[in-house]
């Protein structure tokens, strides 16, 4: 995605996306960052990581000059947000972290326009760069793959502590932030792993961060692994909720309680939703309608 | 040399040593951060802006 020509270092993906779709902000996915809005999604090719397991490896692990991109410089894709009523920017499908530069300069650009800025990212970044570009972030899904470093190590061609630090950095700059975790059959889906994923989640962001158990479905270098069983998704949510996460979803299969938001408080229901459409939502000015309990989010 | 050529040159020498220690130094270091700058031409292909109001069929 960098090239040093002539001693000096340029990168060859800025303003040209090869993916540029309006997604609901549910596909991100966002649970508590303004529900039922568009999203401008947009994607250039590559990616820092390396997993066997990527969903999107096509463009992820794709070389540029092997690639297809549109020309899309920063103000071009504000003015897209802007025409299509998109409320966000999301910077997805790769990692806005190999296109760094163009992340940086659009969410720039894009907060004086008024459209919000939403990454999803694996989080492996260091942390002063990250925390130059959280300054025009509005929110963020952060990927933890796994509470192992031998994970991380084996699968994806990275390291845990950096995405732990960015995790932290994340909720402490007081940017909106929701984590996902993949869950892989037989590598990171015993009860004991995901027990522990958990407790860091609450111990270091706090229980009232979203959490997205996810299943995993046989792509790339992985297609010989079968896809996580939903009553596997079903024991890592239980286990997030006994723990005392207060949003725990299931994503990429059908799930009727682990689609929806619930007070925290009184245990009722706040946001229905299905698949990716908001079918009700009942919050007040963020907090719940009965017990009157704040909910964490951006809701406007 | 009286006692005032001989600090001076001193001082000059050490400080002739620190400037030029300092300056190796930050050569042989590497920078902490480098902006990569846009490079103009895309060394795949271009294609026209298609329909963006469908959903992206990749994940996230």
């Amino acid at each position: 995605m960098r090239i040093n020509i002539d001693g000096v270092l340029r990168t060859v993906v800025h303003s040209y996306p090869c993916s540029l779709h309006i997604d609901p902000v549910e596909k991100k996915p966002f649970f508590h960052f303004l529900p039922g809005t568009r999203t401008l999604s947009l994607a250039t090719v590559g990616c820092n990581l390396h997993c066997k397991n990527c969903q999107n490896w096509e463009i992820s692990q794709a070389n540029p000059e092997d690639s297809q991109a549109f020309f899309c410089p920063p103000e071009r894709l504000v003015e897209l947000a802007r025409t299509n009523q998109c409320t966000s920017l999301a910077y997805t499908y790769t990692d806005p972290v190999i296109y760094y530069e163009y992340t940086l300069d659009t969410s720039k650009l894009a907060k004086t326009a008024d459209v919000r800025n939403i990454l999803v990212t694996a989080g492996y970044i260091n942390q002063e760069p990250w925390k130059k570009l959280l300054q025009y972030v509005d929110a963020a899904r952060i990927d933890l793959k796994s509470i192992s470093d031998d994970f991380y190590r084996e699968n994806c061609s990275a390291t845990l502590k950096p995405v732990l630090d960015s995790l932290v950095l994340t909720k402490s700059c007081g940017v909106h932030l929701e984590v996902i975790n993949l869950v892989i059959p037989t590598l990171n889906d015993k009860p004991e792993q995901i027990g522990e994923l958990v407790r860091w989640v609450k111990a270091n962001l706090g229980n009232d961060t979203p959490l997205h158990f996810s299943q995993f479905y046989p792509q790339y270098k992985m297609r010989h692994l079968p896809p996580t069983s939903a009553q596997t998704l079903d024991m890592a949510r239980r286990t997030a909720i006994s723990e005392g996460i207060q949003y725990v979803y299931i994503g990429n299969i059908a799930s009727r309680q682990g689609q929806n938001t619930y007070c925290p408080g009184c245990k009722k229901l706040l946001i229905e939703r299905s698949g990716y459409t908001v079918l009700q939502n009942r919050l007040k000015e963020g907090c719940c309608p009965d017990c009157g309990q704040k909910i964490y989010g951006v809701w406007k | 040399m009286t006692r005032r050529e001989f600090i001076q040159f001193v001082l000059k020498t050490a400080s002739a040593i620190a400037v030029g220690a300092y300056v190796i130094s930050k050569k042989v270091s590497p920078r902490k951060f480098i902006r990569a700058v846009r490079n103009k031409k895309y060394p795949g292909s271009i294609k026209q802006l298609s329909n963006i109001n469908t959903q992206g069929k990749w994940n996230g």
